[in-house]
């Protein structure tokens, strides 16, 4: 039965206690965590290696994975046309079917490689960016506290 | 129109409130749409054609991330194929070891659209697919299209030929593998459909992004004609088995669809169209600024007026 008054005067201690809700402090810290839940897989993991290692490491593995997906290929393609290759056992055939491969497992290799830079280097140019963003709004956020605790402690020493 | 707009306000405060449940039931019955229809059409396996099953897996996909659902439903196929033939069993699984190494590799996010392309084509609506991916993706966009497509065609192509693809010797087996790789890849169809929705989905993409009036409408239209031109060409050069009247009727309700999606993505009132232009120290600024349609849905407060008589009527009897 008492609340209304109760709340009252807690929002008077708070506010002799400087309490108040920071509006615009709030408005900071919510863009924050809104960044840092969006940036956790995209920004974070970037931002802890320079450039060429991010995209170097990223091409290595798209070397890996595009080998892999070629030799699956490959096993495929053999499983096909096992029948006509051992009906046609010639060597000189053989081999320049295996240049053949080796040819074009190079160049869609090397087509691969070139979007996988292409790719990985904008998501760093990407990150780079939000991450200074970020850094821009959390340098405000230390700022305002900094203000905060000044001014606390200036009436702190009035009411000395 | 004014009601059209207000109901649409009226469809965004209930998103606004509901998102949690709404999202998880539309992810739920995309999850089961997509169980269901595999055990419908390719159920080849007893164990697995249980009805629990896809309400179980509907419900694990309403928590899943689509591309995770995705994977799940290709080694559910897989399974289902297994049962009568190891051959395309084993072409599914390289297939989707590629599409999972090469495309999903760089994260894309797009892994849908491998569940929602064969199911447009289920529902006998697939050309709404490139003009929706076109209006709101990417052009990578059609590489998960084209997947979704090639998909959609092994299933059909397993429903129809389940009783040839049974049994047989290891001979045959060979002969049988080269054949289905043949019929699989070599199927006219599925390749005019992937030409077909790619072209579709650069041309509504590129118009869509034009700083000309009623773009997406224009873009929606440019979209369905480029489909059916290349769908024609395709039937005119390798004479396929399309039918007329299902197509039409299929592309009417897609482009329906498609400005329905364009009406709640895409509302703007080009009648009242600013033309900026100004500078800075670098640039010169040529702005064409398109306000949205905004209305606010009504609030309806009822407030019950009583007659004095009848208040003083109340009074005496609390009185009394």
């Amino acid at each position: 039965m008492h609340l209304p008054c109760q709340r009252a005067c807690a929002g008077e201690v708070g506010r002799e206690r400087g309490l108040m809700l920071n509006e615009e402090k709030i408005r900071l810290m919510t863009g924050l965590a809104m960044f840092e839940k969006r940036a956790e897989k995209d920004v974070f993991p970037v931002n802890r290696y320079f450039k060429g290692d991010y995209v170097s490491g990223h091409m290595i593995r798209a070397f890996l994975s595009y080998t892999f997906s070629c030799v699956v290929c490959l096993g495929l393609w053999l499983l096909y046309s096992i029948e006509e290759i051992l009906n046609t056992l010639d060597i000189e055939k053989l081999l320049q079917m295996a240049k053949d491969i080796g040819f074009y497992y190079v160049l869609g290799l090397l087509v691969y490689l070139a979007i996988t830079w292409i790719v990985y280097a904008r998501r760093y140019a990407a990150a780079a960016k939000g991450m200074k963003i970020y850094q821009a709004k959390l340098h405000r956020l230390a700022k305002k506290y900094e203000n905060q605790s000044g001014q606390k402690e200036s009436e702190g020493g009035k009411h000395q | 129109m004014m009601a059209l707009l207000v109901f649409k306000e009226k469809l965004k405060q209930f998103y606004a409130k509901f998102n949690i449940y709404l999202v998880a039931l539309v992810t739920f019955a995309v999850g089961y749409l997509t169980f269901y229809l595999i055990n419908s059409n390719i159920g080849f396996m007893e164990r697995f054609k249980n009805p629990l099953i896809p309400v179980v897996m509907g419900l694990l996909a309403s928590f899943l991330p689509s591309g995770t659902t995705a994977f799940l439903a290709g080694c559910f196929m897989i399974a289902h194929v297994f049962g009568v033939s190891m051959e395309v069993a084993l072409i599914i699984l390289v297939f989707m070891l590629l599409v999972i190494v090469l495309y999903y590799g760089f994260r894309p996010g797009d892994g849908y659209l491998l569940l929602l392309v064969p199911m447009a084509f289920f529902f006998r609506i697939p050309y709404v697919v490139p003009l929706l991916v076109g209006l709101s993706g990417s052009l990578v966009s059609i590489i998960p299209v084209s997947c979704g497509i090639c998909i959609y065609y092994i299933i059909m192509y397993m429903k129809q030929n389940a009783g040839v693809l049974t049994g047989g010797t290891m001979a045959e087996a060979a002969e049988r593998f080269m054949q289905i790789v043949r019929n699989i890849f070599g199927n006219e169809l599925m390749w005019v459909m992937i030409a077909a929705f790619a072209a579709a989905i650069l041309i509504v993409y590129l118009i869509r992004n034009l700083s000309v009036d009623f773009s997406w409408s224009i873009a929606i239209i440019a979209g369905v004609t480029i489909e059916l031109a290349v769908i024609f060409i395709g039937d005119y050069n390798y004479n396929l088995p399309v039918s007329v009247q299902p197509m039409v009727v299929g592309v009417i309700v897609s482009v329906i669809l498609a400005l329905i999606y364009q009406f709640f993505v895409f509302a703007v009132d080009y009648s009242r169209t600013e033309y900026l232009q100004y500078e800075d120290d670098d640039y010169y600024y040529y702005v064409k600024a398109v306000p949205k349609i905004a209305v606010s849905a009504p609030d309806v407060k009822v407030h019950r007026i009583y007659s004095r008589k009848t208040a003083v009527r109340h009074e005496k009897n609390n009185g009394s």
